[in-house]
Order: structure tokens, then sequence, then C-alpha cells
């Protein structure tokens, strides 16, 4: 049985008269961390929402380990944790009573959601901070004490919609290191996400989402090994011009920096041409960010 | 424990429960030369657990909004009624320090012991009632300013137009026979019952006003159960 299975998902906004979802066929197998990735306002949240039984579909089915969301939400509940978009914490409770009462809440014994709160307040670092109110720490601190109200359930599929936003990067680190912790529980995620490298290197398959339609998806290797050009070449400054890059292949200009997407062999001979000329140069394989953005099309070219 | 820590760390929070009813209660002694006081305590401690309730209006649109606190809860075990109860409770906490000196003033100025148990429940049918309407509009809120404005105008409406500052007696029949569908019209009615002063009132014994506060909280909570957005359309 898959974590997910949607089957021409849809979704309109009546109110708005706005198409966020559209035709969605995707499936999430069991255990993996399953990353959604799009831009702004493509669908991740409502695709999220929707299999999370807080949103209902316009059209298609989904179902969610097992259990259809429009049928069963109830079945699907006891076994999911939701860390939802841009919350926030209670302002006098400490990150001890947010886990801890969200624990009980849930019908653990206090036992239970005693340990489970020790275990995930230490997994994300948040000791010294345990008994201090939520409304005197910093966002990145309050924004990981949601994500461990979330991860220190039983839940068998955890859905994070953003949970690393405006983190730094020690603290997406350490994010990230629970996340695989939880993976190697047997526990599913669905994680939504604008940081690609942080899609890279945690998941096991990704999507990419754009105007609600699904573009692309499967591993990150296999996403990439389906890529025409294999690596690029970043130079800066002006000692090339325009048409003579896009004699090496395709060229996106990223403020102050060109980015030639091309082949092995190409790349090796442009990055050797641009040490001769003196440019500052960097050759590296092509990553998911540069086929995020190909597909997702609109940027300046 | 949300109630406690955020009383403990502000203890202006109290001054605003204390101030509407107690300004009522003084405005009222004061103009009637104290003939109204019992009358005076009655709607005090009626509108303080209305407030209380219907004042899930605006806090259940800051949980589901700013929080997302609604969110998390709908997609866990937590059902819709034991949320609301949740925050209702939460709620009631900040009544506390009011009932603890109106509950025995009551007792002081005539209501019997022995009917505390009774007066207490229907205090408990004004508070769910509340709760279940404050908590239904702030599911259909779309913004927090809408969402105090609503508690506001619902605290109004079931806890100071009502008879419960004033005697029913005093209301044409007609919108009296209207506020019967409100329940602190009908707890006021008992309380004063239960202080030997039963009202002579068109289609009301203490026994109708039990089966109509019993009536009323049934249908608001259905109604909630049914129609509040638990999970969005």
């Amino acid at each position: 049985m898959n974590a997910i299975e949607a089957v021409s998902l849809s979704k309109i906004y009546h109110r708005s008269k706005t198409q966020a979802l559209s035709d969605i066929t995707l499936t999430i197998g069991r255990g993996e961390i399953f990353t959604l990735l799009g831009r702004n306002g493509a669908g991740k949240t409502t695709f999220l929402r929707i299999a999370a039984t807080q949103l209902m579909p316009t059209k298609g089915r989904i179902s969610v380990l097992g259990h259809d969301v429009r049928d069963e939400p109830l079945e699907i509940r006891s076994k999911i944790a939701v860390v939802p978009q841009e919350g926030s914490t209670i302002g006098p409770l400490t990150p001890w009573d947010h886990v801890y009462l969200t624990l009980i809440a849930r019908g653990l014994s206090r036992n239970e959601a005693r340990q489970r709160a020790e275990k995930t307040i230490a997994q994300l670092e948040l000791l010294e901070y345990r008994n201090q109110p939520a409304d005197s720490l910093s966002g990145g601190l309050r924004q990981r004490v949601r994500v461990a109200m979330a991860v220190a359930t039983d839940a068998d599929f955890i859905f994070l919609d953003e949970p690393t936003l405006g983190l730094d990067a020690v603290s997406r680190r350490r994010i990230w290191g629970v996340l695989n912790e939880i993976q190697k529980e047997g526990r599913s995620i669905l994680l939504t996400t604008h940081y690609i490298d942080e899609a890279e290197i945690l998941s096991n398959n990704v999507a990419i989402i754009d105007r609600g339609r699904l573009v692309v998806s499967g591993s990150p290797a296999e996403l990439l090994r389906n890529v025409k050009e294999r690596v690029r070449v970043d130079i800066v400054g002006s000692s090339f011009s325009p048409e003579e890059l896009k004699s090496y292949g395709r060229v996106v200009k990223l403020a102050e920096r060109f980015r030639v997407l091309t082949d092995d062999r190409r790349g090796k001979e442009l990055a050797d041409e641009a040490v001769r000329r003196g440019s500052d140069v960097a050759l590296a394989r092509v990553s998911l960010e540069d086929l995020f953005v190909d597909l997702v099309g609109r940027v300046e070219e | 424990m949300l109630s406690i820590t955020w009383l403990r760390r502000n203890l202006l929070s109290l001054v605003w429960l204390f101030a509407t009813p107690f300004s009522l209660l003084f405005i009222i002694t004061v103009t009637t030369g104290g003939r109204s006081f019992p009358l005076g305590v009655i709607g005090s401690l009626l509108l303080v657990l209305s407030t209380v309730g219907t004042g899930l209006a605006g806090d259940a649109t800051w949980y589901r909004l700013e929080t997302k606190l609604q969110d998390f809860f709908v997609a866990s075990p937590v059902n819709q009624l034991g949320y609301l109860l949740g925050i209702a409770f939460a709620g009631l906490f900040f009544a506390s320090p009011a009932l603890v000196v109106l509950l025995p003033l009551l007792v002081y100025i005539g209501l019997p012991l022995f009917t505390l148990p009774l007066v207490l429940l229907s205090l408990v049918g004004v508070w769910l009632f509340s709760s279940a309407i404050g908590y239904l509009v702030s599911t259909f809120t779309s913004n927090l300013r809408n969402g105090w404005q609503s508690g506001l105008l619902l605290s109004v409406l079931v806890g100071i137009l009502p008879p419960v500052f004033y005697p029913a007696e005093i209301l044409p029949r007609n919108i009296l026979i209207v506020t019967y569908a409100i329940p602190t019209t009908n707890a006021a009615l008992l309380i004063r019952d239960a202080m030997g002063g039963t009202p002579t009132l068109p289609y009301w014994s203490p026994l109708t006003g039990w089966i109509l506060i019993i009536l009323s909280l049934a249908i608001a909570l259905a109604v909630t159960s049914r129609v509040a957005r638990w999970r969005q359309p």
C-alpha cells in the first residue's frame, strides 16, 4: 500500500475562481521522503492540505495510507501529523508546553507524552529553551517548536509545509537530520519547500508542480539523468560575448554571471577558455535547481 | 494551561473581564437606589459567562488564521467537538476570577445553597451555547478584526440585550417570547426562581425554562457540528 495515491486530482477555489490543482496523478511510496517543489502559488500547499484532510478536493480521487480523503478522513487523521505553513506558536506557552500538550491532546498517556517530548526537544536542540515562553524565542526557534509538535507524535505520515522557511543553515540541517531519523523509523514524509538543495539532499522522490499541473516527478537522480545538458559553467564578468557563449550551449543570465548549460566536453572546453581569458569560472554538474528553472521557465534568459 | 500561563503574565486580562459586567452592576445598582442589585448580580454573572463563550468568535479565528492551530488539529485524531471544548475551557478560565466574586455574592443576597448545583448547571448551558455560536461564527470569519467584532456583537446579543439585567416582565409580550430562545433569558429567570422570586410570564415556568435551555443548547451544538467549517470546502 502506498502512502498517497492521487488520480486526476483537481481543486478549484470557487470564491476566487482559481484552479489551484489540475488533473494531478501522483504516487508516494510508504517510508519515503517526498518533496513537492514549485513556485509560489503553484499548488503545493493545496495538494498537501487535501492529502492532510484539511481541504476538500473538487474532482479526482486521493487516498492516504489506503484511506480515501473524502470518505474516510477519521481513519487518516489518526495516522498523520502536520506542520502547517506560516503558523505561529502561542505566546506564553513554552516549547515544552507546546510539544507535551499536543501529545496529550492526541490521546497519548502522560508518561509516553513526556518521553516523546523530551526526546524531540533534545533532537531539535531546544533543550536550553524548553522552559522559556515561546514569544521570547527567535523566529527560527519558534519554527523548530512547531516542527517538534508534529515530529513528536506517533503519526505514520508527517506533512511539513515549508518547515524550514526562514531558518538559518544550521537550523535547516538540524531539521533535515530529524527528518532522516523519522524516515529510519519507517514513517513517511511529505514536504513542500522552496529550497531546491533541501529537496535534492533529503528526498527519495520529488514532484515539480507549476500552475496547478504536475510537470515531472521521480527521484532527483532520475530527473537529472533525463536532462539534456550534463554540466553547467558559471562565468563572472564579460570576457565572452553572449553570442560566443551561445555557441557552447544554453545560456542563462543570473545577475552578474552567465550560466552555460552544456555537455561534458563543451563544458570543459568553455571552462578552459574562461581560465585562459582570466575570468572567474566554476564548472559543476547540473543540479535539480537547473532542472527546476528549466522546467518552470520564466527566468530571464 | 494556556489560560493559567496567560493570566500569570497578563494580569490586566482580569481587569478587562471584570470591567463591563461590574460597570453595569454599578450603574444598575446606583440608578435604582440598590433595588435592582440582585438583578445586576445575575446579569453580571450571565454576561461574564456568555462573553467568554462568544469571545471564541475572535479567539478561534486567531487560532485558525494566525497560529494555524485549527489546521494542526484537523489533521489529527482530535475531533471538532474536542477542539471546541478545549478552547472553550481555556476561555472559561478567564471568567473564573469574576465567578469567584459573583457566585458567593449571589448566595449572600439570597440564593439558597441547595439550589446552587442547578444554577451552576444553567450557567454551564449558557457558557456552552455561547461557545458553540462563537466558534461557529469564527469558522466563517476570514480576518481577525471581523472575528473580534463578531464576538463583541454576539456578547451584546446574548449577554446584554435579553432580560438578564432587567426584569423580563417589562418586555412587550412578542419580544419576550423571542428572548426565550436565548438561554441567558431562561438562566436569569431560573436564578430568580431559585431566589424565591418566581417570575410570572406568559408560557414560562421553571420546567419550560430548563427545556428551553437544553433545547437551545442542543440546537446550537447540532448546528455547529454540522455547519461549522472544520475541513475547508
